[in-house]
C-alpha cells in the first residue's frame, strides 16, 4: 500500500493534496481526496502499522502475556503520563507514545495521551460515536462561548456519509438531543440495565436512557465486507487492534479505501515541521518534513493541505509555520491561535450495587454501554442551575467475576468455589461534561526547548474552572438520585480529580467561527487567511458538546474535502 | 451430586497431602516455573509461596490448584517487576510472618503442616489484615485466574464470543466468564 518517495526533487515531491496525520480525521481526508481523484500524500510522524499484520497481541490469551497484562515497573516508571491512560497496558503499550521520547512543557498539569503511528489513535480510541444535536451548536452560540458558523443541518448529510462507511451500531431512539444516524443493529442491554432504564425514565421524564452508539460492525453490509472488514465478535480486546476489522480505524477502513484508488502515498516517519507559505500567492505551497529516523529535512508540495495531526499537534504545526506574512503562526491574524482549548470533564463517576437478578447473566463482551444525552441547559440556560452547559451520562451494569476474591475473606476449596461463581451485580455511571473554551486555556511554543527533531516543544496551559466543579457537583447529585430510583444500593460518588487531557478529547485552539477577528477557520474548516489550508480535527472545534467527538471530526473532514475539491475545480484554490 | 462432592473432597484431601515436591513434578510446561527465578530469591522461598498459593486456591474436582500453575514464581516475578520498589521486602515479610504464625499455632514450619492446618494459619494471618497478605492473595488470584488452567477450567473462557447476549439464564453450576 505505502509508496515512500525517497527522491529529492520538486516534481517527485509534488502532489495534489497533502494530509498531515493518518488518524481518524486524516484517514477520512485522505479517502475523500483520493476518491475525488487527487494524488494525495499522507504524512505520518510514526511508524507504519499494517492492518492485522502489525497487531502482535490481538489474539493472545491472558496467559500468553508475560505479566498477564500488567506493565513492568520499568515501563511504568518511564511513562508517568501514558500510564494513567486506562487503555495503556502490556497488550497495547506499543500503540502509545512514550513520554520520554516526546516531551512537552506542562505549565499546568496536563496529561497528553498520543499515538504516533499510521492510524494514530484510531487504533486505540473508545469508538463511541454520537451525533451532535442542533442544541449543541445553538446552545454554545446562545451562551456566547462560540461563534459556530455551521449548525446541525450543515453536518447532518455528512454524518450520514461517514456513518454508512464507518458502520455505526445504535437504536433509532427519535431524540432531538441525540439525533439518530445510519445505524447497524444496536447492542443489547442486560437485565439490570433494562430495569434501570425503565425506572429512571419513569422517575425523571426528559432523561432518556438509550443503548450506546459505537463504531462496531454488528451486522456488516456488503460495502463493509468489500473492504475486508467483518462482524464484531464481542471480544472487547479492541485496543490491541482488531483482526476482524470490526471496529472503525484508519488502518482497517479509510486508508485501504484510499489506497484502492491508486492515488494514495503514505509516508511514515515524517514529522511535519511546518507548512510553507507563499507570500506571492497568499497560499500554502507545501509542508516541510523532518525524517523521524534520519532527521533530514525534505519539502513536499501540493495545491491543498489538510492538517489532521490531532488537536494539540495541529496547533503546534500551525504555530511553528512562521513566515513574513504570518510571523505568529499560519493564519493567525486574530492572534488567537492556540487559545480556547477545551476538553471533556470526566471527573465524576458513581457506583452502586444492585440486589437480585441472581439467575441472570450475559454472554460476550459488549464494546459500548448505555448513554443518557445531555438534559441540562438544553433549550435555554436554566435559571435554577448555577453552571453553564451540561453533560452526558454513561451507564453500565455487570456481575463481579473472580476479582471479587480480593475483597472476600477466606482460603481453600469453598473460597475458590465461591469466587468462581458470578458475584453480585454492580451498576456504575460516569459523566462526560462539556467544558467552556476559555482564552487562558491555551497552548504555545516553548521559547527555548525543542524535541529530538528540532521542533519547539509545546507548552500546555489548560486547567479546570469553577464551572467544571459545579457541573461535577450536579452530576453527582443527579447520579445519586437516578441510581436510587433505579433500585441500586450502596451508592458511592467518586471524583477522579484527573488532569485535563486524560479524557483524550482535547479540542480547539484553531477554532471555527464566522468572524475572522475572533476565529481561525471559516465554516468549511478553511483558514480565513490562507484558504488552501484546512483543519478538520479536534483543533477546529469552537465548543466541545457532550458527545464523544470523533464522529464529528469525520463528518467535518469529509465535508471540508468535498468543498475543497469543488473549489479546486472552480480554480478558487 | 453427592458423588461429585465426594470426588471433589477426595481430590481436595489428596491435594493437601501432596507435598511441594509432587507439586513441582506436576508442573506443566509454559508456566512461570519455566522462567528464571528473580535474583535474590531462593527455591525454598518460592516453594513456600507456592504452597501458600495452593492453600488459597487448592485443586478441586474440576480444576487444578494454584500450585499447579507455578504460582510461587509468578508472585515473585510480578512483585519484582511490576510492583513498586519495596514490594519484594513486603513479600518477604509476609513469608516470615506466615512462618511465624505457623510456629505459633502448631510449632512447625508451614510446609510441614497438614492442609487443614495450613488453611488455619492463613485464616489467622488474614484476620490481621496485613499488607503482605493482601498482596499475596491478590497475586495468587491474578496469576491463577489468568493462567490457562484457571481461566479454562476454574472459569469459563470464551476468547471469541461472536456476539453479545444481554440476558442469559445462569445455570446452577455455571461459573463466571474468565474475561
Amino acid at each position: 500500500m505505502a509508496n515512500h518517495p525517497t527522491t529529492v526533487g520538486a516534481q517527485e515531491h509534488t502532489y495534489d493534496a497533502i494530509v498531515i496525520g493518518s488518524g481518524i480525521s486524516g484517514g477520512w481526508a485522505a479517502k475523500e481526496l483520493c476518491e475525488a481523484g487527487l494524488r494525495t500524500l499522507v504524512l505520518e510522524r510514526g511508524r507504519d502499522v499494517k492492518h492485522v499484520e502489525d497487531y502482535p497481541t490481538a489474539l493472545k490469551n491472558p496467559w500468553d502475556l508475560p505479566h498477564r497484562g500488567k506493565l513492568p515497573q520499568s515501563v511504568v516508571g518511564e511513562n508517568p503520563i501514558a500510564k494513567k491512560c486506562y487503555a495503556f497496558d502490556e497488550a497495547t503499550e506499543h500503540f502509545f507514545v512514550k513520554d520520554r521520547e516526546h516531551p512537552y512543557v506542562q505549565e499546568k498539569p496536563y496529561d497528553w495521551i498520543r499515538g504516533y503511528q499510521v492510524g494514530g489513535k484510531s487504533l486505540i480510541w473508545a469508538r463511541q460515536t454520537q451525533r451532535w444535536s442542533r442544541f449543541d451548536f445553538e446552545g454554545a452560540v446562545r451562551d456566547g462561548i462560540a461563534d459556530w458558523p455551521i449548525g446541525y443541518d450543515d453536518l447532518a448529510p455528512w454524518y450520514s456519509h461517514v456513518e454508512k462507511f464507518a458502520g455505526i451500531s445504535g437504536n433509532y431512539d427519535g431524540l432531538e438531543t441525540l439525533p439518530d444516524g445510519e445505524f447497524l443493529p444496536a447492542w443489547e442491554m442486560n437485565d439490570v440495565e433494562k430495569q434501570a432504564q425503565g425506572k429512571i425514565m419513569a422517575a425523571f421524564p426528559g432523561r432518556h436512557v438509550i443503548q450506546g452508539r459505537c463504531a462496531h460492525l454488528t451486522a456488516p453490509k456488503p460495502e463493509h465486507y468489500a473492504t475486508g472488514r467483518g462482524q464484531c465478535q464481542a471480544r472487547n480486546l479492541c485496543y490491541r487492534g482488531c483482526p476482524f476489522g470490526a471496529y472503525f480505524s484508519s488502518n482497517a477502513s479509510t486508508l485501504p479505501a484510499a489506497a484502492r484508488t491508486g492515488k494514495l502515498t503514505v509516508r511514515p516517519h515524517s514529522v511535519a515541521e511546518s507548512i510553507l507559505h507563499d507570500g506571492a500567492t497568499g497560499k500554502a505551497r507545501g509542508v516541510r518534513v523532518v525524517d523521524a529516523q534520519t532527521k533530514q529535512t525534505t519539502e513536499f508540495f501540493a495545491r491543498v493541505v489538510f492538517v489532521n495531526a490531532a488537536c494539540l499537534n495541529t496547533n503546534l504545526i500551525l504555530l511553528n509555520s512562521k513566515s513574513a506574512r504570518f510571523p505568529a503562526g499560519l493564519g493567525n491574524d486574530s492572534g488567537l491561535l492556540g487559545q480556547y482549548v477545551a476538553f471533556h470533564n470526566y471527573r465524576g463517576s458513581c457506583s452502586a450495587t444492585m440486589e437480585g437478578f441472581e439467575d441472570s447473566y450475559y454472554s460476550g463482551r459488549r464494546p459500548t454501554q448505555l448513554m443518557m444525552p445531555n438534559f441540562r441547559n438544553v433549550r435555554k440556560q436554566e435559571a435554577a442551575l448555577d453552571f453553564q452547559r451540561g453533560y452526558m451520562v454513561f451507564f453500565g451494569a455487570s456481575r463481579r467475576g473472580w476479582q471479587q476474591g480480593n475483597g472476600t475473606k477466606g482460603v481453600g476449596a469453598d473460597f475458590k468455589e465461591r469466587i468462581t461463581r458470578p458475584g453480585p451485580w454492580g451498576i456504575s455511571m460516569m459523566m462526560q461534561g462539556e467544558t467552556v473554551p476559555r482564552k487562558e486555556n491555551h497552548v504555545r511554543l516553548s521559547a527555548d526547548q525543542r524535541d529530538a527533531w528540532g521542533v519547539p516543544q509545546l507548552v500546555t496551559s489548560v486547567g479546570y474552572h469553577d464551572n467544571d466543579e459545579k457541573v461535577l457537583k450536579d452530576f453527582h447529585a443527579r447520579g445519586e438520585e437516578m441510581l436510587a430510583a433505579a433500585g441500586a444500593k450502596n451508592i458511592r460518588k467518586n471524583d477522579s480529580k484527573q488532569n485535563p487531557g486524560l479524557d483524550i478529547h482535547e479540542m480547539g485552539g484553531v477554532r471555527m467561527g464566522k468572524d475572522p477577528r475572533t476565529s481561525l477557520l471559516n465554516g468549511w474548516n478553511q483558514l480565513h487567511a490562507c484558504p488552501n489550508v484546512f483543519v478538520t480535527d479536534g483543533a477546529s472545534m469552537a465548543s466541545t458538546g457532550t458527545q464523544n467527538p470523533s464522529l464529528t471530526f469525520m463528518a467535518l473532514a469529509a465535508r471540508a474535502v468535498n468543498h475543497a475539491v469543488a473549489e479546486l475545480k472552480k480554480g478558487n484554490l | 451430586m453427592n458423588g461429585a462432592m465426594n470426588r471433589r473432597e477426595a481430590l481436595r484431601q489428596a491435594g493437601f497431602m501432596t507435598g511441594a515436591a509432587a507439586l513441582w513434578a506436576s508442573l506443566p510446561a509454559r508456566t512461570w516455573a519455566a522462567l528464571a527465578l528473580p535474583v535474590g530469591w531462593t527455591l525454598e522461598e518460592e516453594h513456600l509461596l507456592t504452597l501458600i498459593g495452593d492453600t488459597i486456591i487448592p485443586t478441586t474436582a474440576e480444576s487444578p490448584g494454584a500450585g499447579a500453575v507455578g504460582i510461587g514464581r509468578f508472585i515473585i516475578t510480578q512483585a519484582t517487576e511490576c510492583y513498586a520498589p519495596g514490594a519484594t521486602e513486603t513479600l518477604r515479610r509476609g513469608l516470615k510472618e506466615i512462618q511465624g504464625a505457623s510456629q505459633q499455632l502448631f510449632s512447625q514450619t508451614f510446609p510441614a503442616l497438614s492442609g487443614a492446618q495450613r488453611e488455619q494459619v492463613l485464616m489467622t494471618y488474614e484476620a490481621r489484615a496485613a499488607a503482605p497478605w493482601r498482596m499475596i492473595k491478590e497475586l495468587t488470584l491474578l496469576g491463577y485466574f489468568t493462567s490457562e488452567a484457571g481461566a479454562t477450567q476454574a472459569l469459563r473462557y470464551l476468547p471469541v464470543p461472536g456476539g453479545y447476549q444481554g440476558s442469559v439464564p445462569l445455570g446452577k453450576n455455571e461459573r463466571s466468564w474468565a474475561l
